[in-house]
């Protein structure tokens, strides 16, 4: 299975690659930002997108609105340290299948993973 | 009939009697012709201090003065226009009083011929306004440092646990693991020490220790210091400094982190291949130092937001830069006042920003200084 991670931290685009291939045997695929996502997801046509929210460019809503438009069936997962009022609904309402706040537990994220590829979520 | 209106006049001065604020009522030339019986059990004075006296003699002096509530009593009599004056301080300490002015017409041809002052004691009233205040300046403090705590947590628990699971063996991995985890530890001691700093700015708490120092070195340092990222978006930083200007006495620890947090800013914001200049004039009685770039400009309406705690320009937050909170402006602008100084901001959309700070010549020496603002 492939993954998609989108997020402008470097730190954290390395932390997703280390738990996801480790722990889950995943193949990973990376982008910067909204606007890299959306390039690398017609690429590599991954399984699952773990997007973030604050990034520079296109946002993480944009660009998983964006998705959706290109892919009707793309399973994205927000993950997102923004704690603002509303932001869940509103990235539920983009299209998002699951909302992960930071800092989570790796099994936490493997079994949301797991859920949403099965499309339980 | 008499009986009638003795009894309707008997409840009306029940009423007055009973009414919790101050009312007055003056002519049209500032006369007091009635005052209730709140007023008078409030202010310990009798009618005969009171009654025909010009309201100015009246009311505390300074009362007046501060709301040119004389002036602005007679303008609603010229002009028929009520008028509302609120939260001054009254004479007693910590009590402040709202004011509430109305014509008074005569009810027959609707001739104005006096007004009715309603004065309320709102001490209560402000010293909740402040408490939510404040607790929303907590709840925003809370937020926005647990936000900023996040992501460094997620990225350091997580690694632990790959490593609790012996998911990381290799050395050179253990290495960069070791890497990753310290430069995380040191954002969230950047955010954690960028908080005090705000604490102690706010709680005017914030101290300085001073030494006659040279102004080119400490800007010459805090370019050295932002050289790997200005390297790595090809930024070019050039610096404009006369010869021989005087040492001054500023805390030099301190005035390195504006100068740093004003480049970083220069960086972050100037698209890549960009022009920074860093410039030092001697103004005479101040020196002023710029730090201007090429970048993309703050819009009019941002720049004076920019210096408030926990605003980052285009108003939403932007990561992978130290100062992930929208804290370092506003710790700047707080060094450079309790220096004496002026930090300011000139900018246009698309073409870049200056910022201008000074630092006074005549910062006596000392070894602490406490915020004046």
């Amino acid at each position: 299975m492939k993954i998609l991670v989108v997020d402008d931290d470097k730190d954290i685009q390395k932390m997703f690659k280390d738990i996801l291939e480790k722990c889950g045997g995943y193949q990973v695929t990376q982008a910067d930002d909204g606007k890299g996502a959306l390039i690398e997801y017609q690429e590599s046509k991954p399984d699952i997108v773990l997007m973030d929210i604050l990034m520079p460019h296109v946002d993480g809503i944009e660009s998983t609105k964006k998705i959706l438009k290109q892919d009707k069936n793309a399973k994205i997962v927000v993950v997102t340290a923004a704690g603002k009022p509303g932001l869940e609904e509103m990235c539920i309402e983009a299209g998002a299948k699951m909302f992960i706040k930071k800092p989570f537990k790796i099994n936490y994220l493997l079994d949301v993973i797991q859920k949403v590829s099965r499309g339980v979520v | 009939m008499v009986k009638g209106i003795e009894k309707t006049r008997g409840f009306l001065e029940n009423i007055m009697e009973s009414i919790p604020s101050t009312i007055l009522v003056v002519d049209k030339v500032l006369g007091i012709v009635y005052a209730n019986p709140h007023y008078y059990r409030v202010s310990r004075q009798r009618p005969k201090d009171v009654l025909g006296k010009d309201i100015r003699e009246v009311l505390p002096a300074p009362t007046i003065k501060r709301m040119d509530l004389d002036k602005k009593i007679r303008e609603a009599i010229d002009t028929g226009r009520s008028f509302e004056v609120g939260h001054a301080p009254g004479d007693r300490l910590g009590t402040f009083y709202f004011y509430r002015v109305r014509p008074l017409t005569d009810g027959r041809g609707g001739n104005v011929s006096g007004a009715v002052i309603l004065v309320e004691d709102v001490t209560e009233l402000t010293r909740l306004e402040e408490e939510v205040k404040e607790s929303y300046m907590k709840s925003d403090f809370i937020s926005a440092a647990s936000h900023g705590l996040r992501t460094p947590l997620t990225v350091i628990s997580n690694y632990l646990a790959l490593m609790q699971m012996g998911k990381i063996r290799d050395p050179e991995e253990q290495k960069e693991t070791i890497k990753t985890l310290i430069s995380q530890t040191n954002h969230m001691i950047d955010l954690v020490d960028d908080m005090l700093d705000i604490s102690r700015i706010e709680s005017k708490k914030f101290s300085i220790e001073t030494k006659k120092v040279s102004i080119e070195k400490i800007a010459k340092d805090s370019v050295e210091k932002v050289k790997i990222l200005a390297d790595l978006r090809e930024h070019t930083i050039s610096l404009k400094i006369p010869r021989g200007l005087p040492k001054i006495n500023v805390d030099e620890k301190r005035i390195n982190d504006v100068f740093t947090n004003l480049l970083t800013n220069a960086i972050r914001y100037t698209p890549k291949k960009g022009k920074i200049i860093v410039s030092i004039t001697d103004k005479g009685e101040h020196i002023r130092c710029t730090v201007a770039d090429t970048g993309i400009g703050i819009p009019k309406k941002e720049q004076e937001k920019i210096f408030e705690r926990f605003y980052v320009s285009g108003g939403r937050l932007s990561k992978g830069a130290p100062d992930r909170v929208g804290l370092g402006l506003c710790i700047a602008k707080g060094i450079v006042e309790v220096h004496g100084g002026k930090i300011w901001v000139e900018s246009r959309v698309g073409k870049g920003s200056t910022f201008y700070f000074t630092l006074p010549k005549n910062v006596k020496e000392q070894t602490e200084q406490t915020t004046s603002t």
